[in-house]
């Protein structure tokens, strides 16, 4: 098992590698020149002799790998540089803004989780009208932009009803609205996908010789169909959080919570090149760690696959 | 005689096609009966109507099938779930994907012991086992780790612990080698001996269905043409019959 | 002759039957030919310039002379929609165009030649995949500089990986299936393959992706306006437009109702014909318990 982890761990490398070198040129190949661009937005108009020496102080006058290979023997010690808007180091900025976009991220997986498997197994458990209920509905939801119903539930739930603030303290109350408008949309979409897994497997010869056995529905369910799910279903679920991650930017900057969605627009506006680095490079190591833990899982719950990595 | 079951002017259609037109026969209550006929001449449609594991677009059109009195065609899926298993259970063609992958082996065998309503369940599996000459230890291993043959006893198992009324097995040998088709039947006549049940026994092969069945009925596409005494089979008049015998002695020359 | 327009009337006919058995599809075909429609009718009726002010009729409720209302600065909301139509969606079909021409030949190519190339073609794709979609988007846009068409080309440079490994999927199917396992024997060519024997076969499945794609890039395009890293103000976009709604939207609902419902509107369609036609495509049926 850990040799196996080892080994993923291993095969990911270039992915991990490539991954930094397309953060790093994203934003270090960008047309305009950051100081310049920094200096103009202060009022000041340099001199070529300014910006030559301003250029060489940060390194940016070096070739593209020369910069690169410093940039990574810094980031790997956390060291992303300071902010060119701010002046704090880039690493302080995230750190004080990646608790929030966690707890959302992490709250919306759970939202989405629970309401997929409700949706999908009521799908599958119920007949033939509500079936087709269900699956309009998850389509409309699928639909729905979470901007527009994070507008409207703003409206019904802040302005209508008032039972929800709209700046909060980052309690968790204010955690409801958030997590609703970021999960219904993904948990609807995945509800699909284990309805369609359930049935998929539905129409397996394992699930006739159960049938024909008497099993009842649901430890057919419980007992034969799920350890064969489990393992896809994970997958597609910590998929899922890659949206969620980007949906977060939206809701962050509609509910006003202090996530690292506001602090990467903010950079975007700004061109804050070393923040909008550092965020694309934890944003895709959150999302590795994530797919490393659903391949796992499939691992497990995989008798075929766990049996042969167990023996090598 | 007292029928354990009988079908009665069975029609299945499909898509605005006729799979089974009119199909009626017997089943007397411990009576072994072979059911012989081409492939794709509704043989396993028919074990699949008989269990209620007919899926869209097949569906019946007309007729009856009678278990303990009641047409089971009318059967609601709760009381569907009551009768399989211990009335009639089926053993299907495909050993390869029948059980559950991700489920060991005992698990999948005490989950029929917990159906049957068995009161010591492991020993019922392992005494089942036994039965089916298969060593006990599989009962810790994976489907993917047995070989057709074993899993084809598996299933023989499987039914030895439910102890239907009614077994129906479709194509068990189908698929297997000779000497694996050979115990294959032995522990099927070991399972219809020791638990008294009726037999339908599904086969294109008239070689196999001499093993097991004293009659057989002959179908072509998706009617019962004949039926008779297997050994009579041979002599038959019937022209479908009669193809049917000659593949099998064929077979039994080449061999 | 005769019996050619009777097989046409026939084909027409078995498209009509498809229709009222698919009733989510013909929804979508609807609604999606229902915004063909409306973005054609500027041909034909005339509406108040999208971007004409009028400050004294600002957030003003749906009216006789304004039937969906003005928005914050006085500008007609109906027209604004309308001439948005070509924006949004056209910018979504171009964006779909792009990761198509990307996904298209880079899935073929992979699937067809396997191997080492594949394997790289295919951990390139990975790389970029690594990243939540989204998100890389918003780096593209970050570097280029917000408008709209940073955004078309952040989403992309996201989405093309994705689609690349869906059409490599099917290639992989396809090149498994009998005759063309024999037409490769007979050392047909690559091209000839291609055209001859895979494209048939992945085009079924693959207007399943474009479809259910086109909605998610839509999604996307609309949720970057929103943001304001999209199209620019004054541009008529939904997402836009609803971005400018967000200060007023408790005063003047329509402003969040109408450019909200368009885009949930296109995006339904959009899944609804990708839903529809997949459910046609496949019509395995489960056991019932």
């Amino acid at each position: 098992m850990i040799k196996y982890l080892l080994i993923r761990m291993a095969s990911a490398l270039p992915t991990l590698l490539g991954m930094t070198i397309v953060a790093f040129a994203i934003v270090s190949l960008a047309p305009g020149d950051p100081i310049e661009q920094e200096l103009r937005a202060m009022g000041i108009v340099p001199t070529v002799e300014d910006l030559n020496a301003l250029r060489a102080k940060y390194g940016l006058d070096k070739p593209f790998i020369y910069r690169y290979l410093d940039w990574m023997s810094r980031a790997v010690q956390f060291d992303f540089g300071t902010s060119i808007a701010t002046g704090r180091t880039v690493i302080n900025e995230i750190s004080l803004h990646f608790p929030a976009t966690f707890t959302l991220a992490i709250s919306a997986l759970f939202g989405t989780i629970l309401i997929s498997l409700t949706l999908g197994i009521a799908a599958v458990a119920s007949n033939q009208n509500t079936a087709s209920f269900l699956r309009a509905l998850t389509v409309v939801l699928v639909s729905i932009p979470s901007f527009w119903l994070a507008l409207i539930l703003i409206y019904i739930f802040v302005f209508y009803f008032g039972w929800a603030r709209l700046v909060g303290d980052g309690s968790l109350r204010d955690l409801v609205l958030p997590v609703i408008t970021l999960s219904l949309g993904s948990g609807a979409a995945l509800g699909r996908v284990v309805y369609e897994r359930i049935r998929a497997e539905m129409c397996e010869d394992y699930v006739r010789l159960a049938i024909a056995k008497g099993v009842s529905p649901a430890k057919i369910l419980l007992r034969h169909i799920t350890p064969r799910i489990i393992g896809p279903l994970a997958t597609a679920w910590t998929n899922a959080l890659g949206g969620l991650l980007g949906g977060a930017v939206i809701v962050e900057s509609i509910f006003g919570w202090p996530g690292l969605g506001q602090l990467i627009l903010q950079a975007i506006s700004q061109r804050d090149f070393p923040i909008i680095q550092a965020y694309l490079v934890f944003m895709g190591l959150g999302f590795f760690i994530t797919s490393l833990i659903a391949d796992i899982i499939v691992i497990i719950t995989d008798p075929q696959l766990r049996r042969k990595n167990s023996h090598e | 005689m007292v029928n354990a079951l009988s079908v009665e002017e069975l029609s299945l259609h499909a898509n605005g096609q006729t799979l089974l037109d009119n199909v009626s026969f017997e089943l007397a209550m411990g009576e072994r009966k072979g059911l012989i006929g081409a492939s794709g001449c509704g043989k396993s449609l028919s074990a699949s109507a008989i269990c209620g594991l007919l899926r869209p677009p097949l569906f019946i059109a007309s007729g009856r099938i009678i278990l303990d009195g009641r047409n089971i065609l009318d059967f609601t899926q709760k009381e569907w779930r009551a009768v399989r298993g211990r009335h009639i259970f089926q053993i299907f063609q495909s050993p390869g994907t029948a059980l559950t992958l991700a489920m060991r082996i005992g698990p999948q065998l005490l989950e029929a012991a917990e159906i049957a309503g068995v009161k010591n369940s492991k020993r019922t599996v392992l005494k089942a086992l036994h039965d089916v000459e298969l060593d006990e230890a599989i009962t810790e291993f994976f489907p993917y780790q047995l070989s057709g043959g074993m899993k084809q006893r598996v299933l023989i198992a499987m039914a030895l612990i439910l102890r239907p009324r009614i077994l129906i097995a479709d194509e068990p040998t189908t698929g297997l080698d000779v000497l694996t088709e050979f115990e294959i039947l032995s522990s099927l006549n070991t399972m219809i001996e020791e638990t008294g049940a009726s037999l339908l026994f599904i086969s294109h092969d008239l070689r196999v269905v001499r093993n097991v069945a004293q009659r057989t009925l002959v179908m072509h596409e998706g009617r019962i043409v004949e039926e008779t005494q297997t050994d009579m089979l041979m002599q038959s008049s019937h022209q479908h019959s009669k193809s049917l015998a000659k593949a099998a002695a064929s077979l039994v020359r080449s061999c | 002759m005769n019996n050619l327009s009777a097989k046409k009337l026939n084909s027409v006919y078995q498209f009509i039957l498809i229709l009222k058995k698919h009733s989510g599809l013909s929804i979508g075909i609807f609604i999606l030919f229902a915004f063909a429609f409306i973005s054609l009718s500027p041909l034909f009726i005339t509406y108040i310039e999208p971007n004409k002010m009028d400050l004294l009729a600002r957030l003003s409720p749906p009216s006789n002379e304004h039937i969906l209302g003005t928005d914050h600065l006085g500008r007609d909301v109906l027209s604004r929609f309308v001439a948005a139509i070509p924006v949004s969606l056209g910018a979504a079909l171009f964006a779909m165009m792009v990761i198509l021409a990307i996904a298209l030949p880079w899935g073929l190519v992979a699937g067809i030649i396997g191997g080492r190339v594949d394997a790289i073609m295919m951990r390139m794709a990975d790389i970029i995949m690594a990243f939540p979609t989204l998100i890389f988007a918003l780096a593209i846009i970050g570097f280029m500089g917000a408008s709209l068409e940073a955004s078309i080309i952040g989403v992309a440079a996201a989405w093309w990986p994705s689609n690349a490994r869906m059409i490599r999927a099917l290639v992989l199917a396809a090149k498994e299936r009998e005759f063309v396992r024999a037409a490769r024997l007979a050392g047909a060519s690559h091209l000839r393959i291609i055209f001859r024997h895979i494209m048939p076969q992945i085009l079924p499945p693959l207007t399943v992706i474009i479809s259910l794609e086109t909605a998610s890039v839509l999604l996307a395009l609309s949720s970057l306006s929103f943001l304001g890293i999209g199209a620019q103000p004054p541009t008529p976009e939904w997402g836009a437009m609803l971005n400018e709604a967000r200060p007023f939207f408790t005063q003047a609902l329509h402003m969040l109702l109408v450019p909200g419902l368009a885009v949930t509107l296109a995006v339904l369609g959009l899944n609804l014909v990708g839903e529809g036609l997949r459910h046609i495509l496949d019509q395995r049926e489960p056991y019932k318990w």
